[in-house]
């Protein structure tokens, strides 16, 4: 099981095996989707509960991506897809603190996979180029080639090196911890790894805090002025 | 012997590299945070986003790391 992989697929769909990941993945879909429809299932005017509290976050998103990008178009636009890159990247990182996870066979946090965080950061890379071109159109296509026509090598290498260095970032993150806490589970079974435990809680919402915040500032820089 | 001593020294010296550098941005940033605390939430944000660059390229030596593992 090197590298994160743990080949067993349960079926297929037409070409694409449905393994222990995106079970995974679609248990957590399952939950944010369910818990966000039990939230606005009857809505009030004057919010309780879980509405309540939904209402927070929304707000809570749209004040910080607000004053992270800069333009509150741009931010309202884009804050839901960045709320949702936050709440799956941390509902995952913690479902790698389930007692049996990462040393049971097909019981791992998806981020420890790179194939997943790969998908992630395709999504913020499409999402930065559909942002640039729907604010600018074609004028978009000046800043390849800004400051002068010399530097387009060096900005086509940026483009791929943004969504590369946020996949690795992710992916070597969780995927170290995850092998620290299966080594320390292999050498002293009982109450050690919770320290190791307790300061992934911290760097798994850390993780999860730092993608939302790169992917916003690279569509911020797409969609600004600053090129 | 030898891949174990690369992927040993791959991890090592990325993360020597990594720790001076964290080290200098936290100093730089807890000494603006306390020269005008008000600015303290935009210098939070901006190290963090710092923190993540450099903490990339220790990430790159560990990644390199599980690779030569993986070929032992």
């Amino acid at each position: 099981m090197i590298f994160g992989m743990w080949d067993g697929a349960f079926f297929h769909i037409g070409p694409i095996p449905v393994d222990h990941l995106v079970v995974t993945e679609w248990v957590i879909i399952a939950l944010i989707g369910i818990i966000a429809f039990m939230a606005t299932r009857d809505m009030q005017r004057v919010p309780r509960g879980l509405q309540n509290a939904f209402e927070a976050i929304i707000i809570f998103t749209k004040d910080f991506f607000t004053q992270l990008m800069d333009e509150e178009h741009v931010a309202r636009k884009w804050a839901p897809l960045l709320t949702a890159f936050f709440l799956f990247i941390l509902i995952s990182n913690y479902s790698g603190l389930i007692p049996g996870a990462a040393h049971i066979a097909g019981f791992q946090p998806p981020t420890s996979n790179w194939n997943v965080t790969m998908t992630l950061a395709i999504i913020t890379f499409f999402s930065v180029h559909v942002a640039g071109f729907s604010e600018h159109g074609g004028h978009y296509l000046h800043h390849f080639v800004s400051p002068s026509p010399l530097m387009l090598p060096l900005n086509l290498v940026e483009e791929v090196a943004h969504p590369l260095s946020l996949t690795v970032r992710l992916f070597g993150n969780i995927f170290g911890e995850e092998m620290v806490i299966a080594f320390l589970l292999f050498m002293a079974p009982f109450v050690v790894p919770t320290a190791i435990m307790g300061l992934s809680l911290l760097l798994g919402a850390i993780q999860a805090v730092v993608f939302t915040i790169l992917s916003a500032s690279y569509i911020a820089a797409a969609a600004g002025e600053g090129h | 012997m030898g891949v174990a001593l690369g992927a040993g020294l791959a991890v090592s010296i990325a993360g020597i590299g990594g720790g001076i550098g964290m080290g200098v941005a936290g100093g730089k940033a807890f000494e603006a945070i306390a020269r005008q605390p008000e600015v303290g939430g935009d210098v939070r944000t901006l190290l963090f986003i710092t923190l993540a660059f450099i903490e990339t390229l220790t990430i790159y030596g560990l990644l390199i790391a599980f690779m030569l593992v993986g070929k032992m």
